[in-house]
């Protein structure tokens, strides 16, 4: 009877310890230059755990890579429209971040969205928005509108960087236009072309490196994520961030686990550890981008709080999460962009 | 480079006719030299800028040598490429020696051809597709076998520095005159004694000039890396690449300094193995 009682204590803390410390390993795959070594350190140092961190460059790097399978990765972070790629390919662990403890933590308005229902795969790392940024000085009148990239006023003519984004060009012009988004409509796309065509006469580049663009002053107005534009305002406080009145695009990497992950348990650790608001803050102090946990404010660096292109205006609309378009709208698009490209 | 062509561009024998001068050459060439230095001599120039603009210049500064000295990230990327780049230097040097041997040393066999096309097939392949044949192959072992590590990113850069390894040292065995091999045979040494005490020491400069150029391929490799390699197994232009969509600083113009520095200073050394052929 003693023998049974003291196995059965044995095992039980066995269990225990084992769910609760977790010791072992975990390999995420993120963005470069994306995760704060010091968030990492102190998973490490609070689970026992050894961390790997990779980085990569693209959605489609990261996607080409897992789908094979066996590529030995836990954790990955998936903007949202991979996220709805990854579980139509079901490469996702079904993980119910939702019944984790820290989940109550999590903003309400990211919990339904388009690419994971009720969060049962993933939870949000940073979000974002994608707009423009404009030198007050050079232009001074009202720079909440499109307008000024698609029909640019005389002063910014010549002087605007548009990203080298398909997506982004895309949706924006269908914005100032007024037409909806993954659109295979013919006579709208027709117009939306002579639009980028009309308007590109007026671009000086089409290019990612918007800081480097912005701040050496090879252009007055540049499309710009809202972290980026942060930090190029950092550099040329002239800058100021749009909130068009037409609309503009969010965007959200979220905490996913792939199927057949070697360290499930330590990836489950490691997104409720991402729930919690100090660490969810320390991702944000050094990405430079709003987290979706509530009461992370309090851990964020003064310059983060106030910044106006983190803080979004009452005054602007609700930025759109533009899901993936069908394969036909997709290489309608494509037509569109190559010949805006040549 | 710099000096063969600069040396070419110029009338060897002064004002009399010379075929080997070609007007208007040296304009052509000093246009392609600076073409491909000046960029590199501006992202030398800028990681010694103060600020953290890669367009800005400010004032001179060591920071960002520094932060990247103390960056793990690119700390660990450093070990993982040298690692990886020594075991992929011995083993394809090892083969692309005997490859060099069996391909210059025995009579003319049906398939000589051939064989060296194969030897050479990373060369004529584009990367891209030996990468993801690579991934993919890689990927079934790995689900069927269950075994990981680092064992094969470092097998498929063996793979890939072959071809480079064995250039230097065919070309070493085929200028390598016969006669020293043939009187030591004559003498009654077994063929192992006339390579080791002959054929050995004889092609060392093309041997160390193939292992250097290997070492230096692996280094720079991107394409495979990105996707054969697994968790924690980042090396340094993998890491630079994961850097570019999140703003570049000059951090990675200061690692990216320190690597061409490397660079530079490999293939000095081949050049100088190379000139003590004769």
């Amino acid at each position: 009877m003693k023998n049974i009682l003291l196995s059965i204590i044995t095992a039980t803390s066995l269990v225990l310890a084992g769910s609760a410390s977790a010791a072992g390993e975990l390999h995420i795959y993120n963005w470069g230059n994306y995760t704060n070594p010091e968030m990492i350190k102190k998973f490490e140092a609070a689970n026992d755990i050894k961390v790997t961190i990779d980085g990569y460059d693209s959605n489609e790097t990261m996607l080409a890579k897992v789908e094979q399978g066996g590529s030995g990765y836990d954790v990955v972070v998936p903007g949202d429209y991979m996220i709805a790629i990854m579980l139509k390919k079901d490469l996702l662990e079904k993980v119910m971040p939702n019944q984790m403890s820290n989940f109550k933590n999590m903003d309400p308005k990211w919990v339904d969205v388009y690419w994971d229902k009720g969060r049962n795969y993933s939870i949000p790392y940073q979000w974002g928005t994608t707009s423009f940024q404009v030198d007050t000085t050079v232009y001074k009148g009202d720079i909440n509108t499109l307008k000024l990239i698609y029909d640019p006023p005389k002063e910014l003519q010549g002087r605007i960087n548009v990203l080298n984004d398909m997506n982004d060009v895309i949706n924006a012009g269908l914005r100032y236009l007024g037409y909806p988004r993954c659109n295979s409509d013919k006579a709208q796309l027709k117009e939306l072309n002579s639009l980028l065509l009309s308007a590109k006469k007026h671009w000086r580049t089409m290019d990612y490196s918007t800081i480097e663009k912005l701040t050496s002053k090879d252009v007055d107005l540049s499309q710009n994520w809202n972290g980026a534009a942060m930090r190029a305002r950092l550099q040329r406080p002239e800058l100021e961030y749009a909130y068009p009145k037409e609309g503009f695009t969010g965007w959200m990497d979220n905490v996913a686990v792939l199927k057949g992950a070697p360290n499930l348990e330590n990836a489950k650790l490691f997104m409720n550890f991402m729930m919690d608001p100090e660490n969810a803050a320390m991702t944000s102090n050094f990405a430079r981008y709003a987290n979706g946990v509530m009461g992370s404010e309090k851990y964020m660096e003064a310059a983060m709080k106030s910044a106006p292109e983190i803080i979004i205006p009452a005054s602007a609309p609700a930025p759109e999460f533009v899901p993936p378009c069908d394969q036909d709208v997709v290489a309608l698009y494509t037509k569109i962009w190559t010949n805006l490209k040549k | 480079m710099a000096e063969t062509t600069a040396s070419i561009a110029r009338p060897v024998t002064g004002k009399a006719v010379d075929l080997k001068y070609q007007p208007g050459f040296s304009i052509v060439a000093w246009t392609c030299l600076v073409v491909l230095y000046a960029p590199i001599a501006v992202l030398v120039l800028f990681s010694f800028n103060e600020n953290r603009s890669v367009a800005l210049w400010t004032r001179f500064s060591l920071d960002w040598y520094y932060k990247a000295w103390n960056n793990e990230g690119i700390q660990n990327a450093a070990i993982t490429s040298l690692e990886v780049a020594i075991v992929a230097m011995i083993a394809s040097t090892i083969m692309a020696t005997m490859a060099a041997l069996v391909t210059t040393r025995t009579p003319p066999y049906r398939g000589l051809n051939l064989a060296v096309t194969i030897i050479n097939q990373p060369l004529m392949v584009p990367e891209i597709v030996t990468a993801v044949a690579t991934l993919t192959f890689f990927a079934l072992i790995k689900q069927a076998t269950g075994v990981t590590g680092i064992g094969y990113l470092m097998l498929a850069h063996t793979v890939f520095c072959i071809p480079f390894a064995y250039m230097p040292i065919r070309a070493r065995l085929e200028d390598m005159d016969l006669s020293l091999e043939q009187a030591a045979a004559d003498l009654y040494a077994p063929p192992l004694k006339v390579f080791r005490r002959i054929t050995l020491p004889l092609l060392t400069p093309g041997i160390m000039a193939g292992a250097m150029l290997a070492f230096i391929v692996s280094l720079d490799d991107v394409i495979i890396t990105l996707f054969v390699g697994g968790p924690g197994e980042t090396t340094l232009p993998i890491y630079i690449l994961g850097q570019i969509r999140r703003g570049v600083t000059p951090e990675v113009n200061a690692v990216s300094t320190v690597f061409l520095g490397f660079s530079v200073i490999f293939v000095t050394l081949i050049f100088l193995f190379g000139k003590n052929k004769k």
